[in-house]
């Protein structure tokens, strides 16, 4: 590179200096050859020209010499020998060196020249001995940090130990980590890592630490001492979240670690004051541990486990006080310790039982903290402590308010003074004082508890004061706490929500010796409906009131009625008796009691007891409160009904004053019988006390019920349901077993009586319903009524709305008060309404004129209602149904066969289908039908006949057996066994049904294979079948006339056919499908005797067809265009012929349609052409090629082609 | 502790989506999230951008459960009629069929080392374990019933077994049933260990800490979720905010936070330290069936990562950090 002319000359300008500076040094040297400063000078001017070192040492030398003081001179010197004279160099470094350990250049140099040669410790002890002479020895530190990341590799450890310093904690868990990485025998790294975990309050982490650590050095106190205090920090945690258990364990472990460390170096009193936390935490923590619930629970067993439980709480407390004595002893100057003996003597006298009665005047707990308090009076703690744990009030508050001048913003110390004027009765000052707490401090647990016990005095909702008590029960999980917050969920109702429920399972492993925890657990364990945890929960609660020796009658009485009501929910009616019966020897059977008794002796079936008891309790209405009392005749009125009947019933509510009847829940009853009733004697009584019922659930119920008694008894069993949630809840029992009644009662009444009334009743329910829910669009409730009472119309016009109108909501809206879910009446109406609104007319032509929209979707929907629900087997059974719906609509495709098969396998598994009852037989009925459909589709008769056989075989009503035996005909059919064919119709004949598709089917058989036998089946017999459907009867008769003209047709007998198809027409005069059967029929007749009056009349029952159907029927035109083809009317024909072409779908066209197409085309060739007609697009050849090709095998085609080549 | 939407797929499968899991990133790619919906398909998705990796069809039914092999070679699909369709996910060549009677395959998981998987029995009211070696059953893991035939006896339909959880150390399966408890299972012995009560409606979903193999979470129709001590038979706090069934849950990879999905529609983060929502996510129009987050490590951005499906037939991504 060319230098600036400029810089050039400054650089000569420089040369020129340093050559004259050369100059006057060598003479000034000339001058004073002793001047060891001048020589120096000279000997670097020299060095730096970099021309003549040689001259340069030789100056060097010499100054050396004179002065060897001078360390830059030896550098030099090294610098010099470097290349030539090692040995030489190394001393001058050494020299240089040691008269200034700052110079980095030579130390640099020479531990370079140390590390090369291999002389390491040299290297060390230099680098040491500098560091330490000069503390800017850079170089020194650096090469010492080399040497010992080379040689024991602790200096990661140490920079570690560096970040620790300085508070960079991650840094520091990070250098660790890469120290341990490096060489894993590193105690020290461990445990400083285990320390920094702990302080970050990963407990987990640290112990895990510490743990590592003492494998490789298990005597090491320190690591020792980290996991000990590593396990109490985590068992505090687990204690704070209510997981006792947990703790407790962590704590055992603990508690050996901390006697080893004890053992190992036992004169530290910091080792001894952790011991005694650990033992104390214990003491807290221990949980009391209920053995297996299924064993029951004796008062002795229960005494036993409770004192073993307390005895190792107490055991651990003392060990604790005894540890902290210890740790006193080491060092008495530690005025905490003081308070630590305080705290748990204070414990230990608690779990005394006579705890609080001896007022010594100096109790050991308060003069402990005396103690400690002489030795630090300003410490604001210690006067908390003592304002806890003395005995005084005086003396407490003024400790207290002592702490709070020590600092104000002390909320403990506010929350315990609030504590203490709350204890006092001075509300409004507790109240002062708790707010206090809680604005300084809201992660504090007491002032909340504080705010909740004073709900009353603040105007709080009882939903409120539970909201702070749960606050304050999860901040810190206490017993008194917990218990506090299932007595407030017991009074706003929220028994059964799960954070009581938790709140209380804690409670009972921390305080089992109190009765009121037991029984506040089998509260919330019978609202959660677990009868079997309440009815021991409940027996526990009466041990601990017998164990703990206080026996007053009131509370022994409390348990015994909630554990007379659990025994009889949970089915043990004998046992509840027996409560209830020593209750009443002791006087103290109350009305809820006495309800329990009546429903219980009902149960067992001693009727004339129950009527006695329920006389006792009506005698004892009159002086109840008035909720109680409506309660209370509610269930009069229903045990009378049960027991003596309707009329009773009836009677007592005639006779009953009036304003009871303005109560919700008597109104329901009452209106319920009301509905039973025939003779309406209550109309008045019940209609005049509507207008009480105000809420909006209330009315859409009343409108519900109203409309159930419209249905006369049909459906009074969903009343029950419904009531079930308003009235008393116990009472479902009750209930249950009139459902089941009622259950069987419908069935008898829908197969013996069609009664004109239940009709009438039937329709005006469904018109109610339709009005009430046109006020309430959004009621689920009404909705889905609505829906199920169109399924279960009789004669089934209504199934496609039926689905239409209700909703599959989201799943949460509880299915437990409406009768059927709207899934389940979308997957029953689907079924239902046969034809599924097929999109997909690859399979058949939908002439259904409803245009029923639920189609495929239904099965998509039960599998959702599947996925959502799978323990329902009503799901699976829709399913199934829905599926093989679907299946016989795609012909069989065997896929769905096979999920099929294995669909109906696993639910005729199901247990619930080897009960009695009809509507699971019937079930079981339908399932074991379609296996058998499926196996006759799949070619399997053997496995057909075998299902069909199972079916046939099961107890349920003719009507529907016949089914049965129509599907083994079918099976005979299928393998020529025409004997058991004969067998099998004989047999439907005999057992007769109801369902005229069964007949219908029949008849075909009958006709088909000509099965001989004395009585055929006749129009006649069939009308007798059918008085009972009113509205569709012409509908079926047509069928039944159309299946006669179908039959007909085979035997080729036209007359015969086409009179009977042309009655089913006049019969039904929209259905498409009947005019195309007239139409061929017709056509049949033209074609055989050449009449036009046929042709006629062909022609307008195709036009009529064509005008009924939905969609464009194939076939329809096409005949229409032959027949008026033959008419002469040749425009229509080629009209219709178009028609014909778009009502095809493409893939599906047959051949003979591409060959109508070629005559087509050839007829209007001659005409007019207009392109875009369809016949058009392609020449005739090549509609006569198409033709061919769909279908090759006629000749007809082939020769319309040899005659279009020629 | 936040989510933030990266990426939604809206008609993701023709149907709604059941059941989503990630499938563990191999040395050759990166982590793929695979969905199984009612459509009877399951389809295999590229994080982040969301792309259709593979469309596997062959179920009859709605799929409702899909688990993957922490090898991420392999993973495992069933359907509505009980069929586990077990396939190599890089070519989605079968290597098994596990046939089980309806109703008897719902929520599946391997176990942490790969060698077994768990199947929850539904209505055998049991846990079944196949060996993945030989694809054979080894063992089933049953509840067992109350002792005696009692009036009020819950019969074996209310032990529906929905949701199986192994814990991390592989030591232990707890199992959800249908009347709320969750049973804990000793595999080593093959051992019913004890019940956790709390919950009194399904426990549809169920997962352990990753931190913490005594920590277990579930999800259940009551609309909370419970932490339990699942050696201690401790429940140790219900999380409440949801207004309906909580359907599905999973723990974040590093312990401190779960999210949930929910019939109210949403998906919820939860800080464990706080016990509280921090965030509610709402951008499905449906239920939400499925959350999960994916495993760490392979190749790619590191970042966390949570998915959601849900019955509106869309699948959700979001950044969690």
């Amino acid at each position: 590179m060319l230098k600036s002319g400029e810089e050039h000359e400054e650089d000569l300008e420089k040369q020129r200096a340093a050559v004259v500076e050369l100059r006057e040094l060598e003479k000034s040297v000339e001058a004073n050859p002793d001047d060891p400063f001048l020589r120096f000078n000279l000997a670097v001017c020299l060095w730096e020209r970099c021309e003549c070192k040689e001259k340069a040492a030789e100056h060097l030398v010499v100054a050396v010499k004179l002065n060897p003081q001078n360390a830059t001179a030896f550098k030099y010197l090294g610098h010099y020998y470097y290349e030539m004279e090692k040995a030489r160099a190394l001393k001058c470094y050494q020299r240089a060196v040691s008269l200034n350990p700052d110079d980095f250049e030579s130390g640099d140099a020479l531990c370079d020249m140390l590390d090369q040669s291999g002389k390491e410790t040299l290297e060390l002890s230099l680098c040491t001995e500098a560091s330490q002479k000069s503390p800017r020895a850079f170089w020194a530190f650096r090469r010492l940090g080399y040497i010992h990341l080379h040689y024991n590799r602790c200096s990661e450890a140490a920079l570690g130990l560096a970040y620790q310093k300085l508070g960079m904690f991650t840094a520091a868990t990070k250098s660790y980590g890469r120290a341990i990485e490096l060489e894993d025998r590193r105690v020290f790294a461990l445990i400083q890592s285990g320390n920094i975990f702990l302080t970050l309050g990963n407990f987990q982490k640290g112990v895990e630490q510490f743990q590592r650590a003492l494998e490789i050095s298990p005597q090491n106190v320190s690591a020792n001492y980290g996991l000990a205090s590593g396990l109490l920090a985590w068992s505090k945690e687990c204690m704070n979240m209510g997981a006792f258990r947990w703790g407790a364990s962590l704590l055992e472990d603990a508690c050996k670690v901390a006697d080893k460390i004890a053992q190992l170096a036992g004169n530290f009193s910091s080792i001894w004051k952790m011991h005694g936390d650990i033992q104390l935490n214990y003491a807290k923590c221990f949980p009391w541990i209920e053995d297996d619930e299924n064993v029951e629970f004796d008062v002795e067993t229960f005494h036993a486990s409770i004192l073993t439980w307390k005895q190792t709480c107490y055991l651990a407390a003392t060990s604790a006080k005894k540890s902290y004595q210890r740790a006193l002893h080491l060092a008495p100057w530690q005025a905490n310790l003081y308070i630590d003996i305080g705290i748990a003597s204070d414990l230990i006298s608690s779990m005394n039982e006579n705890y609080g009665q001896d007022q010594h005047p100096w109790q050991l707990s308060e003069k402990m903290v005396l103690g400690a308090l002489l030795l630090e009076g300003d410490n604001y703690e210690f006067w908390v402590a003592l304002g806890c744990l003395s005995g005084y009030n005086a003396l407490r508050q003024h400790a207290l308010i002592r702490g709070l001048q020590l600092d104000v913003s002390l909320a403990v110390a506010w929350a315990y003074l609030g504590k203490l004027y709350r204890e006092e009765g001075e509300k409004s000052l507790a109240r002062l004082a708790f707010d206090c707490s809680r604005s300084i401090d809201p992660s504090l647990s007491l002032p909340w508890a504080g705010m909740s016990a004073d709900s009353q005095i603040r105007d709080m909702t009882p939903e409120e004061a539970f909201e702070s008590c749960s606050r304050a029960a999860q901040i810190l999980p206490v017993a008194e706490f917990q218990v506090g917050l299932a007595k407030l969920a017991l009074i706003s109702g929220s028994l059964v929500s799960s954070q009581v429920f938790g709140a209380i399972r804690q409670a009972v492993q921390k305080a089992p010796h109190y009765p009121e925890t037991h029984n506040l657990h089998g509260l919330v364990c019978e609202a959660r409906s677990e009868y079997q945890a309440a009815i021991t929960s409940f027996r526990l609660a009466r041990s601990a009131i017998i164990s703990s020796g206080d026996t007053s009658k009131s509370c022994l009485q409390d348990i015994a009625v909630n554990l007379a009501r659990s025994l009889s929910k949970a089915g043990y009616a004998a046992d509840a008796v027996q409560e209830c019966e020593s209750l009443r020897k002791e006087g103290m059977l109350d009305s809820e009691g006495l309800q329990i008794y009546a429903l219980c002796l009902w149960q067992l079936g001693e009727n004339d007891h129950a009527l006695s008891v329920v006389r006792n309790l009506a005698s004892s209405v009159s002086a109840m409160e008035r909720a109680f009392a409506a309660a209370s005749v509610s269930f009069i009125c229903r045990m009378l009904y049960y027991i003596s009947g309707l009329d009773l019933a009836v009677s007592s509510i005639l006779k009953m004053p009036k304003e009871f009847l303005q109560s919700t829940k008597v109104w329901i009853v009452a209106s319920a019988i009301h509905a039973l009733d025939h003779s309406n004697r209550l109309a008045l009584a019940v209609s005049s006390s509507q207008y009480s019922l105000l809420s909006h659930d209330e009315i859409i119920e009343k409108h519900y019920l109203t409309a159930l008694a419209n249905l006369v008894f049909f459906f009074i069993f969903f009343a029950a349901t419904l009531t079930s949630d308003v009235i008393f809840e116990w009472e479902l029992l009750v209930l249950g077993y009139a459902i089941y009644q009622c259950i069987l009662l419908c069935r008898w009444a829908v197969q013996v009586k069609h009664g004109s009334d239940y009709c009438l009743g039937f329709q005006s329910g469904i018109s109610h319903v339709k009005n009430a829910l046109h006020s309430y669009p959004n009621s689920n409730l009404l909705r889905n009524l609505l829906g199920h009472l169109l399924l279960s119309c009789e004669e089934w016009k209504e199934t496609h709305v039926a689905s239409r109108c209700c909703i599959t909501e989201a799943p949460n809206c509880a299915s437990k008060q409406g009768l059927k879910s709207g899934c389940e009446i979308l997957g029953a109406g689907a079924v239902a309404c046969y034809a599924i609104g097929n999109v997909d007319p690859k399979f058949s032509y939908p002439a259904c004129g409803y245009q029923c929209l639920n189609g495929p979707g239904a099965v998509q929907e039960l599998q959702k209602y599947m996925h959502q629900e799978p323990w329902n087997h009503r799901a699976q059974y829709l399913l199934i149904l829905n599926l093989l719906q679907k299946a016989r609509e795609e012909r069989f495709p065997s896929n769905i066969c096979v999920i099929l098969e294995r669909l109906i396998l696993v639910a005729l598994s199901n247990e619930c289908y080897s009960r009695e009852s009809m509507s699971y037989q019937y079930q079981k009925f339908q399932l074991l039908l379609c296996a058998s459909e499926i196996s006759l589709q799949g070619g399997n008769i053997a496995g057909c006949i075998k299902h069909a056989k199972n079916a046939s075989s099961l107890l349920i009503p003719n009507n529907y057996l016949f089914f049965g035996h129509l599907l083994l005909c079918r099976a005979y059919a299928a393998v020529d066994d025409y004997t058991n064919l004969r067998q099998q119709y004989i047999r439907c004949l005999e057992l007769e049904t109801d369902y005229h598709i069964g007949w219908v089917c029949l008849k075909i058989i009958e006709s088909l294979y000509n099965v001989e036998s004395d009585s055929k089946i006749s129009v006649l017999s069939f009308k007798k079948c059918l008085k009972e459907w009113k509205k569709s009867l012409n509908m079926w008769i047509a069928v039944f006339n159309l299946v006669l003209g179908l039959i007909y047709l085979w035997k080729e007998e036209y007359f015969s056919a086409e009179e009977s198809i042309a009655q089913a027409c006049s019969l039904a005069s929209s259905e498409s499908c009947l005019f195309l059967c007239h139409g061929v029929a017709c056509v049949k007749l033209a074609r055989q005797f050449c009449s036009s009056d046929y042709l006629s009349l062909a022609v307008n029952s195709l036009t009529s067809a064509h005008a009924n159907s939905v969609i464009p029927l194939p076939i329809v035109s096409l005949l229409l265009a032959q027949a008026e083809g033959s008419l002469g009317l040749k425009q229509n024909w080629e009209k219709n012929l178009r028609l014909e072409w778009y009502s095809w779908p493409p893939e599906m066209r047959p051949a003979e349609l591409f060959f109508q197409m070629h005559l087509l085309s050839i007829q209007s060739e001659s005409g007019l052409k207009t392109p875009s007609r369809v016949e058009f697009c392609q020449s005739s050849l090549k509609w006569v090629l198409r033709a061919i090709h769909t279908n090759p095998s006629s000749l007809r085609y082939w020769n319309i082609l040899h005659k279009l080549m020629e | 502790m936040k989510l933030a939407g990266l990426k939604s797929v809206e008609n993701a499968h023709d149907e709604s989506v059941w059941a989503a899991t990630w499938i563990p990133a191999t040395e050759t790619r990166p982590a793929l999230l695979m969905t199984g919906a009612l459509d009877e398909t399951v389809k295999l998705w590229k994080s982040d951008e969301l792309t259709l990796e593979r469309t596997n069809t062959g179920h009859c039914l709605g799929v409702v459960s899909v688990a993957a092999h922490p090898s991420g070679a392999i993973a495992a699909s069933a359907s509505l009629d009980s069929f586990v369709r077990v396939f190599d996910v890089d070519s989605n060549a079968s290597i098994a069929t596990l046939e089980a009677p309806p109703s008897e395959v719902w929520q599946m998981q391997f176990d942490p080392k790969g060698t077994t998987l768990a199947v929850a029995g539904g209505g055998s009211a049991s846990v079944q374990l196949w060996d993945t070696g030989k694809w054979k059953l080894i063992a089933t893991l049953s509840i067992p019933r109350p002792e005696g035939p009692k009036p009020s006896d819950k019969n074996s339909s209310k032990k529906f077994v929905l949701s199986v959880a192994w814990s991390p150390d592989g030591k232990r399966v707890a199992c959800g049933s249908m009347d709320g408890t969750i049973s804990v299972f000793d595999v080593a012995r093959a051992k019913f260990l004890h019940h956790l009560e709390g919950h009194f409606m399904p426990v549809r979903s169920l997962v352990y800490s990753p931190a913490n193999p005594r920590m277990l979470f579930s999800a259940s129709d009551d609309a909370h979720v419970h932490m339990y001590d699942a050696e201690g038979k401790t429940m140790v706090a219900a999380l409440s905010g949801h207004a309906s069934w909580v359907l599905s849950v999973d723990a974040s990879p590093d312990g401190a936070a779960i999210a949930t999905g929910s019939s109210d529609k949403t998906v919820r983060l939860w800080d464990l330290s706080m016990r509280a929502a921090v965030q509610t996510v709402s951008n499905h129009a449906d239920q939400v069936w499925g959350v999960t987050f994916r495993p760490p490590g392979g190749p790619g951005p590191r970042a966390g990562r949570l998915a959601s499906v849900s019955d509106d037939k869309s699948i959700s991504l979001y950044d969690y950090s």
